[in-house]
């Protein structure tokens, strides 16, 4: 329909797998309290504009976390003064972090031992 | 888990707001990704138009993120839940019958089990009760009796496998110095006996072991009600005494609430007091109302207990032959005594009514095939645009668990009222205290039999409508098709199980029935209608010999007998049906000396003149006794006819003489002569074969204790209060207790097997009931399928004969394969019944023909109604309904 544009984005839209895209939305939010918006330029910034989250997929993963209580989520102020929602890490977030954090170590360095042997 | 569940409750109740709130969030994504396009110099059109490519359907997002939140789940509930309802309500004739059958059979369920948790479940308040043994003594003869004092000291001192043991006395004491002058019971205990069972006084102090020898000041510990029926819960009873027997006792103590101990007790005293008043129990010989209690050691086992406890019986067999000669010791866990012998009642009724929750189930499951069938089209519909089979599960789940959950409401109302009607049924033993009562237990039982029946009617039909979906049925013409046939065999087998599970229980009804026609048909060996028995316990120390005893004995009898509207009176001792009895050891003059253990050992009676006649006890030889025979005349007695069998067979026993005892233990041998002999009475209980019995006159031995016998026509009650008013004019002090008519003894005598037969008789009712319907049900709906059928077969010139034969054999097939079924399993099962019974075979073949003919009735009943519809079936319309 618009291959111009779809070509642009082949390019920098990698699909993600099953999991990582909580991984990445931990991440971000370790660093600070977000609002979704911000989590998704952050991630695109952090992986040099290769990772792109879809928002169609964002807000429902956002509402996951909060409901496995690994995130907290309470209205604030953006930077442009206006009313956004910014979510933040719960204890129990922090340790889930840690622990997929060092699955996925494993899992790369695993994966790419197989590919290297290969 | 928890959390999560209370998230999904908030965003359900607080959809509207968090809605909104991600409306505002996603608002402010897009303006902020705008806003960015915008600067990286997009034009504002070009940049709203890559904004929304990037976002999609915000309705999606939406949808999703609810998804997310795990709304859905619920809210699908919540839907299906509705749609149940209104569905139900729809149907509301289907609703109602499958309502009531499980309200029935849920209610029926949580009533008994209510009696099953009182009786048998319920912890006992002891501390680890599982470990405390209640000991008697044993005599081959005689069976269980009680613990001679001495013995009990002696496997006290010998035993090393009790931490503990304490002796329980019973005592009755008349209660005076209140309005109403009454007779309490209580026991004796050694000092020892509430820490041995784990109990504390509420409040107040322990016995103390001082009080365990003869010569202790008189203390009483009041049990929870009597404290709270006579002394209105006042903290000071502490210290303040009453009148037991006239005599003053300091209370010292309250029992909690809960206790319980081997007997229905008012108050409990130390031992030490008891041994004053009952100076000869410290005769090896003597047996009176005792029982010894004790807790096993860490590590050993009953049978390990026992053992050694035998051990030690048989030494003092042989150390005290006069005294012990085959005497034995019986052990028995605290919680058997307990249930004592209404046990195997309680769990055949308990068999029974799990069986009609069975059928109610196997009922209820049918309706929601029948409609399930009826309903496919529509499934198949949902399928169609998009609903999974999981989906579809859920929702006939939900209507199931709807049914089910509506029915257990009303089953535990019903329970609930019935709950009255069964505690009066059974009565679980007075011993076990409040018994029977609507508690948690009973409670998650109900929750439980609910949810598992909603599990069981409704994952069948569930199941069978997901199958039906899985073909789209939406074009097909619903009425024939294999389905249709797997359908219906599923439901023919529910059928077969219910006819099958009637049979069983329908069995046992029928052996119940004769059982307890049989047994009240058994003659006691007395006339039993409109006779009044006042039983009146003398006290010792208003009457301390046997001279101011007679007297009022003789006074009681004279004023009783001049009341108007009398037949007779009589006065006596250890009548039939009440569990009392006193025997003793007697040498017949001239007889061969058996073993000291091996004596005739008859149930003494000692009665006034008119004893005889009030009770309605034939005289089969001889004379009855007369004023004559007074205390100072010659000893005489008379003897029932079972003595007469067995001493003197084949001979006239009138003017032989016997003795009290045994002949090496009397200093001087006295003479007793035989008068009379008096027929044979069922003294044990109508079940029970009679024993050896003789009767002596008052005069020549009395009692402190007496049961007036009076036979009247008046009206029980009034009758009860004008002797009361009697006694009351002789001695105001002296109390009336245990007043019963022998009619009500009876009743009590044939108990747990009346009750069964009562309850199962209404159970195998309700099934046979439910059964009919399910028969009717499954061939009327057959008959519904197959009209188009059954009109191009009379089209065809088929009769009325070929018609009515195929219907009928449609049900005489369901009908006798469950009634083969039902029989094998009946015969298996009614061992199980055996202790119910009386004097009928588990296997009496009468019993099962019946129950086969009435069975095959209620289907050819059930089967009559769809045949004279199908008869009806014109073959025009028949054809034409398609």
């Amino acid at each position: 329909m618009l291959p111009i544009e779809a070509n642009r984005e082949t390019m920098s839209l990698i699909d993600l797998p099953q999991g990582t895209l909580d991984l990445l939305i931990l991440r971000t939010l370790s660093l600070e309290p977000q609002h979704g918006w911000g989590i998704s330029e952050r991630v695109q910034q952090m992986s040099s504009e290769v990772l792109c989250i879809q928002q169609g997929s964002l807000y429902p993963a956002l509402h996951r976390l909060e409901r496995r209580g690994l995130i907290r989520a309470r209205w604030g102020t953006s930077e442009n003064n206006r009313r956004a929602r910014y979510y933040e890490l719960t204890r129990a977030g922090r340790k889930q972090l840690e622990t997929e954090t060092s699955l996925w170590k494993q899992l790369t360095v695993a994966v790419n031992q197989v590919l290297g042997e290969a | 888990m928890l959390s999560d569940l209370l998230f999904r409750l908030r965003a359900i109740f607080r959809a509207k707001t968090m809605d909104a709130g991600l409306d505002v969030e996603l608002q402010f994504h897009l303006d902020r990704q705008l806003d960015k396009y915008i600067q990286t110099g997009l034009s504002p059109e070009e940049a709203r138009r890559r904004v929304r490519l990037d976002f999609g359907g915000a309705n999606q997002i939406t949808e999703e993120c609810r998804d997310a939140r795990g709304i859905r789940a619920l809210q699908a509930l919540r839907q299906d839940l509705r749609y149940a309802f209104r569905t139900l309500f729809k149907n509301r004739g289907f609703t109602c019958v499958a309502l009531i059958t499980l309200a029935l059979a849920i209610g029926a369920n949580t009533a008994i089990f209510s009696v099953v948790y009182g009786a048998l479940l319920r912890p006992l308040p002891y501390g680890d009760p599982d470990h405390l043994i209640v000991l008697n003594e044993t005599h081959p003869r005689i069976g269980t009796i009680s613990v001679s004092y001495p013995n009990f000291l002696d496997w006290r001192a010998q035993n090393h496998v009790f931490s503990g043991m304490a002796v329980m006395a019973s005592v009755r004491y008349n209660l005076s110095g209140i309005a109403q002058p009454e007779t309490i019971s209580g026991q004796a205990v050694t000092s020892n006996f509430l820490s041995l069972i784990g109990v504390h006084p509420l409040f107040g102090r322990d016995f103390d072991p001082s009080e365990d020898k003869p010569g202790a000041t008189p203390a009483v510990m009041l049990t929870y009600p009597l404290w709270q029926s006579h002394f209105a819960s006042r903290k000071d009873v502490i210290g303040r005494s009453v009148a037991l027997d006239g005599r003053a006792s300091t209370i010292i103590a309250v029992l909690p609430r809960d206790f319980r101990t081997t007997e229905a007790v008012s108050v409990l005293e130390p031992l030490g007091v008891w041994l004053t008043k009952n100076s000869g129990a410290v005769n090896r010989g003597t047996r009176g109302d005792t029982a010894a209690i004790g807790r096993l050691a860490t590590g050993i086992t009953l049978t390990r207990a026992r053992a050694e406890m035998e051990t030690i019986a048989a030494q003092l067999a042989i150390t005290y032959p006069d005294e012990n000669n085959q005497f034995g010791v019986a052990l028995q866990r605290v919680r058997d005594l307990f249930v004592g012998d209404i046990r195997p009642a309680i769990l055949v009724l308990f068999a029974a009514v799990l069986l009609v929750l069975l059928i109610a189930c196997a009922n209820v499951a049918n309706l929601f095939l029948m409609r399930a069938a009826g309903r496919t089209r529509e499934i198949a519909l949902r399928v169609a645009i998009g609903a999974t089979g999981a989906r579809i599960v859920q929702q006939l789940l939900a209507e199931s668990s709807v049914v089910a959950g509506l029915g257990g409401i009303l089953g535990l109302g019903l329970a609930f009222a019935g709950m009255r009607a069964v505690q009066s049924l059974i009565r679980v033993a007075a011993l076990s205290g409040d018994g029977v009562d609507l508690n948690g237990a009973v409670a998650l039982f109900a929750l439980g039999v609910t949810a598992l029946s909603a599990i069981t009617f409704g994952l069948a039909p569930a199941m069978q409508s997901l199958r039906a979906g899985a073909h789209s049925r939406l074009k097909e013409g619903s009425k024939s098709s294999t389905d249709g046939v797997r359908q219906n065999r599923w439901r023919t087998m529910l059928v077969v199980v219910e006819f099958a599970l009637s049979v069983i229980l329908l069995t046992g009804a029928g052996l119940m029935l004769k059982s307890v026609s049989r047994l009240i048909a058994v003659d006691p060996g007395f006339r039993t209608d409109h006779l009044l028995r006042l039983k009146i316990g003398l006290t010792p120390s208003q009457y301390p010999d046997d001279t101011t005893m007679l007297a009022f004995w003789r006074r009681l009898l004279d004023a009783v007998r001049a009341l108007p509207g009398l037949e007779s009176a009589a006065l006596g001792t250890h009548v039939p049906l009440t569990n009392s009895h006193g025997r003793v050891d007697i040498t017949v003059e001239g007889m061969e000396l058996p073993a000291p253990g091996s004596f005739p050992h008859p149930d003494d009676h000692f009665v006034s003149p008119g004893y005889l006649r009030t009770l309605g006890i034939r005289l089969l030889a001889g004379r009855d006794f007369t004023d004559a025979d007074s205390e100072t005349a010659p000893r005489v007695a008379l003897i029932n006819a079972r003595l007469t069998r067995n001493l003197f067979p084949g001979h006239d026993p009138v003017g032989k003489r016997f003795m009290l005892g045994r002949p090496e233990l009397a200093q001087k041998p006295e003479w007793i002569t035989i008068v009379g002999v008096a027929d044979d009475t069922r003294m044990y209980g109508l079940a029970n074969s009679s024993r050896l019995e003789i009767y002596r006159p008052l005069a020549q031995a009395t009692p402190d204790q007496m049961d007036l016998m009076v036979r009247s026509r008046i009206n029980s009650t009034a009758l009860t209060s004008s002797i009361r008013a009697v006694v009351a004019s002789l001695d105001s002090n002296q109390p009336i207790s245990d007043t019963n008519t022998m009619d009500a003894l009876v009743q009590q005598s044939v108990g747990s097997r009346g009750v069964t037969l009562i309850l199962l008789g209404a159970f195998s009712a309700l099934a046979l009931v439910l059964a009919g319907i399910g028969i009717y049900g499954v061939i009327s709906y057959s008959v519904a399928q197959r009209t188009k059928e059954i009109g191009i077969r009379v089209a065809l010139g088929a009769g009325r004969q070929d018609v009515i034969r195929m219907i009928l054999l449609q049900g005489a097939r369901i009908a006798s394969a469950g009634l083969i079924i039902g029989m094998v399993a009946a015969f298996g099962l009614t061992r199980y019944l055996e202790k119910l019974l009386f004097s009928v075979s588990p296997a009496d073949v009468t019993t099962f023909a019946t129950v086969g003919l009435v069975l095959a009735l209620v289907g050819l009943l059930a089967t009559y109604i769809p045949v004279r519809r199908a008869l009806r079936v014109d073959p025009i319309t028949a054809l034409r309904y398609e």
